[in-house]
């Protein structure tokens, strides 16, 4: 038995389904991220999980219990949102404070408790501050703190570091998934950034319209993808439009100006019009010297212009049939801008989806 | 050249027209209540019987106290309903928000004579109220006769626009999404109301308490048309000294008081409320 169900769980707004029939269940160690874009009703799912949100249908349990009815003050789980919502009336020590006094904990323990999340987060010195006289980042430990120190059943994160800058961001990603292994409790994830939920996930769920695209560890999500949205959602692609052939166990894709080779992928019919996805980093240049024969899998193409990345470098290339980016490590040979390449890639690197699926 | 003289402008400019409009009258008074009226002249003779007579002669004080005791129970009456209904509208609102609110402050667009008369037909012993009692057979409410009760009445009628318009405004600054946060760390809603939102805006139900308090102190209209004999409040005693008694240095002196009074009050009332743990910052959002 899973730690945290949700089980047939939808939420109707009006006439549309903001949530519609997710089935997840989470394990009590998991770090889960819910990875869609804004209004894919992510959000509104995390609502649920907390009791602001009262589902039209279907239930939530947790640790085993049928909570579907609990108000959130009954539910025994801590959230951190987007804007803090620190209470901008009480000082940083009487925010760390307010589970504990809601939970009705003895004076010692509180100190203890309000001292270790004080000491986890290098909070200490600021105790009698005001939100408002805190930086971003000292907001963002204060919220997190606060929603540590009454050792929750689960804690949901809303998007907490979409208001940060970016070396803030990934200081805080290490810190916040060090958290979650040492309390052993599970987090659950709300993003739009597929980086973040990259580099903190044991697993992601791709929401879009309410539903769930995939649940799959994150490795699956980003390598195999499962769906043409998650494809294009997930790291960054190049996409070719053709038509199937299937050729024995394998199969080409005739898009025009190139033709990909690929595994056969059953369920596909010969002549179907497809999508293929080809991420950037798994395109690889070389010189026209170095591979004459353009074949399948490869184009040859021009260097447009460089995007210098620190570790590796993004190649804006052009080609008989429109843009394409790779990405390359700058340890392999460097090219510039106006340099005539080949780019090639793998087979197994190339992802098919019915193009129907793709548009929609 | 403009960046200095912006400044000049912005504040210069209101506090010419607060010295010119009101410390000046002000000042008048203050003058005014240290000399004397003698058959309905003004004799400028400097002395402090106005005052002496304010402190000893009882119905003065009775008046007084009439009258604090009157404004503390209207404001309380009109904070307890602004309350709810500003919650209400923000809650519950939605695009008709600021028409509902709007719609509090119809009662302004005529003149508050108007309002007092229109209640005293409501109220007086042949009003509607009692003529519906009467006309089902029931006796009539004595209560409501030209009574403190009909006063009050009356004074909570004319404030409590104000007081929900404030006090609205102030809930429209509170971040809803505070009392989530406090729900999701275990405070039942109303512990959550208590905690968080009552704080919050109490910087603002002050605003709208003393917008009430303070005119119903000086309140004359509703005392005269709706109160009874026993009825008279210090400000319709403080308008009589300048109307029919010609005595207006007393007058004078009844206003210095209630100044004085009413900047005690403001005072103390800040001194006791701790701003920060109201959320005001006075530096605007941060």
């Amino acid at each position: 038995m899973s730690y945290i169900s949700l089980d047939g769980v939808s939420k109707q707004y009006g006439a549309a389904w903001a949530v519609d029939r997710v089935a997840m269940a989470i394990e009590k160690t998991e770090f889960v991220s819910l990875l869609g874009p804004s209004g894919s009703g992510k959000t509104t799912l995390l609502r649920i999980i907390a009791g602001l949100e009262k589902p039209t249908n279907g239930r939530v349990l947790i640790g085993g219990e049928d909570v579907t009815d609990l108000p959130p003050h009954k539910r025994g789980v801590a959230m951190v949102f987007q804007e803090f919502l620190l209470f901008p009336h009480r000082t940083v020590r009487e925010n760390l404070a307010f589970p504990l006094r809601m939970l009705k904990l003895p004076k010692t323990e509180m100190d203890e408790r309000i001292d270790w999340v004080l000491g986890i987060l290098s909070l200490r010195g600021l105790e009698g501050r005001y939100p408002n006289q805190l930086s971003g980042g000292q907001q963002q430990r204060v919220a997190l703190g606060r929603g540590l120190v009454g050792r929750p059943k689960a804690l949901l994160l809303d998007e907490p570091l979409a208001n940060l800058d970016r070396e803030l961001r990934q200081e805080m990603e290490v810190e916040i998934r060090k958290h979650q292994t040492a309390l052993g409790i599970p987090f659950i994830y709300v993003t739009h950034n597929q980086e973040e939920a990259l580099s903190m996930s044991d697993r992601i769920a791709v929401v879009r319209n309410g539903r769930i695209e995939d649940f799959a560890p994150r490795a699956e999500i980003y390598d195999r993808p499962k769906t043409a949205f998650i494809a294009q959602f997930v790291g960054r692609s190049n996409r070719f439009v053709g038509v199937l052939k299937r050729e024995g166990a394998t199969a080409a894709i005739d898009a025009g100006a190139v033709a990909l080779a690929t595994a056969d992928r059953p369920g596909l019919k010969d002549g179907a019009p497809v999508a293929a996805y080809v991420k950037n980093e798994k395109i690889r240049l070389r010189t026209p010297e170095t591979l004459h024969a353009v074949g399948a899998n490869a184009l040859a193409a021009t260097v447009k212009h460089v995007i210098l990345r620190g570790p590796y470098a993004e190649y804006v290339l052009t080609w008989a049939a429109g843009e394409m980016i790779a990405s390359r490590p700058r340890a392999e040979v460097e090219f510039s801008a106006g340099d005539a390449v080949v780019a090639h890639w793998d087979p197994a690197d190339v992802d098919v989806f019915p193009e129907k699926e793709a548009a929609a | 050249m403009r960046s200095r003289l912006a400044p000049w402008l912005t504040l210069g400019v209101p506090t010419v027209f607060l010295i010119a409009l009101f410390v000046l009258p002000l000042l008048s008074m203050l003058v005014l209540s240290v000399w004397r009226t003698e058959n309905y002249h003004i004799v400028q003779d400097w002395n402090l019987r106005n005052y002496w007579v304010l402190a000893t002669d009882g119905a003065y004080a009775t008046f007084l106290l009439r009258s604090i005791a009157m404004a503390t129970a209207v404001s309380v009456i009109c904070t307890a309903i602004a309350w709810p209904v500003a919650y209400g509208i923000t809650l519950y609102g939605g695009r008709y928000k600021l028409l509902l609110t709007l719609g509090f402050a119809v009662p302004f667009l005529t003149g508050e004579v108007l309002r007092v008369i229109a209640l005293q037909g409501l109220l007086g012993p042949v009003g509607l109220v009692n003529g519906v009692l009467m006309s089902l057979g029931a006796a009539p409410l004595r209560a409501i006769m030209y009574t403190n009760v009909a006063s009050a009445i009356g004074l909570v009628y004319l404030y409590l626009p104000i007081v929900v318009t404030v006090i609205y405004l102030s809930l429209l600054n509170f971040d809803q999404r505070l009392l989530d946060a406090a729900k999701i760390f275990g405070a039942s809603p109303a512990r959550a109301f208590f905690e968080i939102a009552w704080p919050l805006n109490l910087f603002g139900t002050l605003i709208g308490f003393a917008l009430c308090f303070i005119p119903c102190l000086s309140a004359t209209l509703a005392p005269r048309f709706l109160g009874g004999p026993n009825g008279t409040l210090y400000g319709m005693a403080m308008a009589q000294q300048f109307g029919e008694s010609g005595t207006w240095a007393l007058g004078a002196a009844m206003g210095v008081v209630l100044f004085v009074l009413s900047i005690a009050a403001v005072f103390v009332a800040f001194r006791t409320v701790d701003l920060r743990r109201t959320g005001f910052t006075g530096f605007g959002r941060s």
